[in-house]
């Protein structure tokens, strides 16, 4: 395939990061193969003795992996509604970022779904699901709409890939297996202009589906909580809140991400203040958007009386509770992301990062919030004296698993990133400062002028 | 010198041998004495245990078999029948033999309550009453329609039952439950194979790791005409159990008809609102038998401590 | 000579402790009961009970069951009590049994006692009644009729009056006691039949009508069925639903829709992905 300057420029920048890694690299990999091998450990437990080692009990029967689970699949939005929105939106600065976007969400839509699979009892009766599933169950429409989903995604990063993957398989590289793999991923890629045609078509279609693929994923997930009669749960503005509090988190995990390229990888040329700017903004309106709907949420339980609801809010509003957390997830994760973008003196790339990962971690303990105190208020008085069953505490197994999880997630990235460059080769210097932008802009007003004079013309020909 | 000697030790040996069979028929019959009351036939069976061993078990102590239906034939129920308990609050004072009785039937551990009797008090102002709660086998069980698979489901003669050889342990219908009914086995319960043909969803014995379990309303007993133990074993008859196509319920010493008995007490569904269509019925605490307070005799101290911290003490 | 002490001495203790325990044997209770079933045959049930700070069942015991015959005890059989403490003995057409010239049967259950249990025994002197139960219709009332009468020393038949019938509906679990009557002169007593009770899907009820532990007669049973219940709507199977097997349609239609909206999407893109390599 042909290559501009820029382009080729950027694959011999990439490549040798692919191929080798650093001093540096290795150890940080250790640390996280340490994790990972925490959590097999903590699995392999689990197994063998029972859910019994973990800390549920008989009210709070779903802890911290469904609450990973959700967190997990929140931030998979970054590559759904991000990268989906910004491609069919044809937004200029899009291509140093939708690669890392989407392989977000393919990482956390495989991960996610692991900890269902923790918190099953009898994972040996998987195949059961398959043979005797019932369409009534949430569950089940969670099932098909995130293996749906995943296939999607998958798809998508592929298509938005090809024509790195075509660069790749033309570069001389020195393993066999790398020249296989790209030549067989690359489908004939060169270039021309059928071809473009028909990808960009493939493009427009997946970028299109996955948004209300991913809306409906996540809905899904929200009415497992919602179709259940439990104060707390049973709210009609779940799904929503569900949908927008995962986009928060994955435009959050979507800057982190970049924000570690970026610095470890060097790009600074590909990911400049213009990303972290507008992302930034997205991370604000959603902030204020999520804000919007837990002030909402709360304000309707609190204001009227039943007791059910008041039980729950109690505990959340308790200082010996979960005051404190919920204090940081609901008041300070939104308004501490908001102001510091809304205020241009604090806003540098920064400072946009740093409130990310409170942004991030607020939502994590909001999905904690979410699921525990409801479990632990049922609607008959708990009269249990084991204080296990009255208040749930994770176990060393279910932290083990939890950091896993996370340190999967960054060596999953770490893999992909071998295989492809992190940010996209072939378009990648594309967008990338405001003066090109401008131009960029520019052109496209000045091209839709001229085709106004070419219309008037012909129209005033037509006349005479 | 000598001749003296033997004489002497052969005394000595006379004396104690003597010494020893008194001793010996002295102490049998002291050991006699213990034994001569002990109910046991002494006839003894070679029984299976659980865990694969033969054991010897004296013939007193077991147990008549039970028979419930298997696998396709669980799902169906007994024909024509809807069963239905009602619960009287009148006479419930928490004396705790409907747990025991129903963790004796169905092997469960000590701290595993299928049948959970609560210390209820509605409001500050309202005296508290004991509330035993089964599960209700609701009509739209909120439980059935979560489940994944299909583990859980409402049969035709209104009973709701677990199959726990198709159950995959996601605890979706635990959630679901508003009445905290159901309870998980979080460890091996140690109770003999998986793949025991023994097994039926109308017993719900042998438990399995990482299955969902609760009241089943003792079906298998139902099939040979017998009431559940939790009803035969009350010692106050507050519990009532029937077919209310008969319109007859009993508590093993007197019947009434359904359909008087809840009309004559103003029977009541327990949080009807939720719209779950409960089969359980309850009977208002009106002129009651006894005192609340008469339920802390059958709870430790801390236990009654607890339960005591829990009420808003007006009474 | 030390020995020889204490070795007495322990015997004598013993021996005393024997000698007490004989003077002190637990007490043995034996309970009788006359049942004749709905088929006619004649039980007697006897329950022995020893006290052990309560009374309690004493099971795996023998117990002598006798016919008395002027004086003279004729044994009818020897039966060991099951865990419950109970015996029972069928005594329906024993040629063993014989009515004294009043009418009456004396039977006697004996418990010969043991080392540790006193003996025990019970007399129970009883009539032999017979329960005649029949269902009539006059005009639109709907009753039961039931005659009790009683067989004599001569075999004669005459009626009991003046006694008490209880009857029942019978049901999965229990009886269901509905009407209490004494009969009159003749023996004869009518209830109304009670058809508001739910029977079967065809309206059959089972009927029970008892003389209940009388002193004189035991327990009497008859039974009788007859379809004058409401019959009850047969429990129909639920199709589809939310709580059932299989899901109501429009959730199926739904689903089929929408998975294949999004997968039509895949394969058509995958197909442009087939031509992006044809079109090399």
């Amino acid at each position: 395939m042909e290559l501009d300057a820029k382009a080729t420029r950027a694959l011999n920048y990439f490549i040798p990061q692919m191929v080798s890694i650093s001093k540096s690299g290795m150890v940080q990999v250790g640390i996280l193969l340490v994790f990972i091998l925490g959590g097999l450990y903590a699995l392999v437990v689990q197994i063998v003795e029972g859910h019994i080692v973990t800390g549920m009990r008989d009210n709070v029967v779903w802890g911290l992996y469904i609450a990973n689970f959700i967190f997990f699949i929140g931030i998979s939005y970054a590559g759904a509604l991000i990268s989906g929105i910004l491609h069919l939106l044809r937004v200029e600065w899009r291509h140093p970022i939708i690669r890392i976007a989407e392989i977000i969400t393919i990482i956390s839509t495989i991960i996610g779904p692991a900890y269902i699979l923790l918190c099953m009892g009898r994972l040996d009766r998987l195949h059961h699901l398959a043979l005797y599933g019932r369409i009534q169950s949430p569950i089940i429409w969670d099932v098909l709409a995130i293996s749906t989903y995943l296939i999607g995604s998958i798809i998508f990063l592929y298509l938005a890939s090809i024509r790195d993957l075509a660069a790749l398989r033309d570069y001389p590289f020195k393993q066999k297996w790398r020249k296989k793999l790209y030549r067989f991923l690359a489908i004939s890629f060169n270039g021309n202009a059928k071809q473009n045609r028909f990808l960009e078509r493939g493009l427009t279609i997946m970028s299109a589906i996955i948004i209300p693929l991913a809306v409906l994923v996540h809905s899904v997930l929200a009415w497992i909580f919602g179709m259940t009669l439990r104060p707390g749960w049973h709210s009609t503005i779940f799904a929503p809140y569900f949908v927008v509090a995962a986009v928060f988190s994955g435009t959050g995990v979507l800057i982190i991400a970049l924000w570690v390229f970026r610095k470890y990888y060097h790009l600074e040329s590909y990911i400049t203040k213009i990303h972290f700017n507008y992302l930034g903004i997205i991370l604000m309106i959603l902030g204020a958007l999520y804000g919007y709907f837990t002030f909402s949420e709360y304000l309707t339980s609190w204001y009227g009386s039943e007791t059910w609801d008041m039980e729950v809010l109690y505990k959340l509003f308790d200082p010996h509770e979960y005051w404190w957390w919920f204090f940081f997830s609901a008041i300070l994760g939104v308004a501490l992301p908001v102001l510091v973008i809304l205020i241009p003196k604090f806003r540098n790339i920064n400072s946009i990062t740093a409130v990310s990962v409170i942004a991030v971690f607020a939502l994590w303990v909001k999905r904690y919030l979410i699921i525990i105190p409801t479990l632990e208020t049922p609607l008959l008085p708990l009269q249990d004296l084991r204080p296990e069953y009255i208040h749930y505490t994770p176990t060393i197994i279910e932290w083990l698993l939890t950091f896993a999880g996370v340190a999967l997630f960054c060596f999953l990235f770490f893999l992909f990133s071998k295989f492809l460059p992190i940010v996209s080769v072939v378009k990648g210097e594309e967008g990338t400062n405001y003066a090109e932008l401008r131009k960029k802009v520019m052109q496209r007003v000045l091209k839709r002028k001229i085709k106004e004079e070419k219309r008037k013309a012909s129209q005033k020909l037509q006349h005479i | 010198m000598e001749k003296g000697k033997k004489k002497q030790s052969r005394r000595k040996f006379f004396f104690k041998t003597a010494t020893a069979a008194i001793g010996a028929i002295g102490g049998a019959g002291l050991i006699a004495q213990s034994c001569e009351t002990k109910k046991e036939s002494g006839e003894t069976m070679t029984l299976l245990s659980p865990d694969g061993k033969l054991v010897e078990v004296d013939k007193a102590n077991v147990a008549p078999a039970r028979m419930p239906a298997h696998g396709k034939n669980a799902r169906k129920g007994i024909p024509n029948k809807k069963f239905v308990m009602v619960i009287d609050l009148a006479r419930c004072r928490n004396a705790r033999k409907c747990v025991s009785n129903c963790q004796k039937m169905h092997q469960l551990e000590p701290e595993d309550e299928w049948i959970k009797v609560f210390l209820m008090q509605d409001s500050d102002d309202t005296a508290p009453y004991w509330f035993p709660k089964p599960c209700f086998h609701c009509n739209q069980p909120p439980c059935v329609k979560v489940c994944p698979v299909g583990a859980t489901y409402k049969r035709t003669d209104g009973l709701v039952l677990v199959d726990n050889e198709r159950c995959i342990g996601c605890k979706f219908c635990m959630t679901a439950c508003p009445y905290s009914s159901r309870v998980f086995q979080w460890k091996d319960p140690g109770q003999g194979k998986e793949d025991d043909e023994n097994y039926s969803p109308e017993t719900s014995v042998p438990h399995k790791v990482g299955t969902v379990g609760k009241c089943d309303f003792c079906p298998d007993m139902a099939r040979m005409g017998k009431l559940p133990t939790c009803v035969t074993g009350c010692p106050n008859g507050v519990i009532f159990f029937g077919d209310k196509n008969e319109d007859i319920v009993t508590n093993g010493t007197e019947s009434f008809r359904f359909s008087e008995l809840i009309y004559d007490r103003a029977g009541y569904h327990f949080m009807a609102e939720l719209g779950t269509e409960p089969n359980v019925y309850y009977l208002p605490p009106v002129d009651r038998l006894f005192d609340y307070k008469k339920g802390f005799k059958t709870l430790t101290p801390e236990q009654a401590e607890f339960y005591k911290k829990s009420i808003v003490h007006k009474h | 000579m030390k020995y020889m002490l204490i070795i007495s001495l322990a015997t004598a203790i013993t021996a005393g402790k024997g000698l007490a325990q004989k003077a002190v044997r637990k007490t043995a209770r034996v309970q009788v009961e006359y049942f004749k079933g709905p088929d006619k045959t004649e039980n007697l049930v006897a329950t022995l009970i020893v006290k052990e700070k309560r009374y309690v069942p004493f099971g795996e015991a023998m117990l002598y069951f006798y016919c008395l015959n002027d004086t003279a005890r004729i044994l009818l059989d020897k039966i060991k009590t099951n865990d419950a403490g109970k015996a029972v003995l069928t005594v329906s057409n024993n040629p063993k049994i014989t009515k004294d010239p009043e009418g009456k049967i004396t039977f006697i259950v004996e418990y010969k006692g043991s080392s540790a249990v006193k003996a025990a025994q019970r007399k129970m002197a009883i009539r032999q009644g017979d329960l005649e139960l029949s269902f009539f219709q006059k005009d639109s009332t709907k009753s039961i009729e039931v005659s009790a009468t009683e067989t004599g020393a001569d075999n004669q038949r005459t009626p009991i009056a003046k006694v008490n019938i209880l009857f029942y509906v019978q049901g999965t679990f229990s009886l269901y006691n509905f009407a209490k009557e004494k009969t009159d002169e003749n023996g004869i007593v009518q209830v109304a039949f009670p058809v508001d009770m739910p029977g079967d899907t065809t309206g059959v009820l089972t009927i029970v009508a008892k003389i209940e532990e009388n002193r004189t007669y035991g327990t009497i049973e008859a039974k009788g069925e007859i379809n004058w219940g409401k019959p009850i709507q047969p429990v129909k199977e639920k199709k589809r639903g939310l709580g059932d097997t299989d899901a109501p349609l429009w959730m199926v239609y739904t689903l089929i829709v929408l998975l294949s909206a999004v997968w039509f999407h895949y394969l058509y893109v995958v197909y442009m992905m087939i031509k992006i390599k044809l079109a090399r």
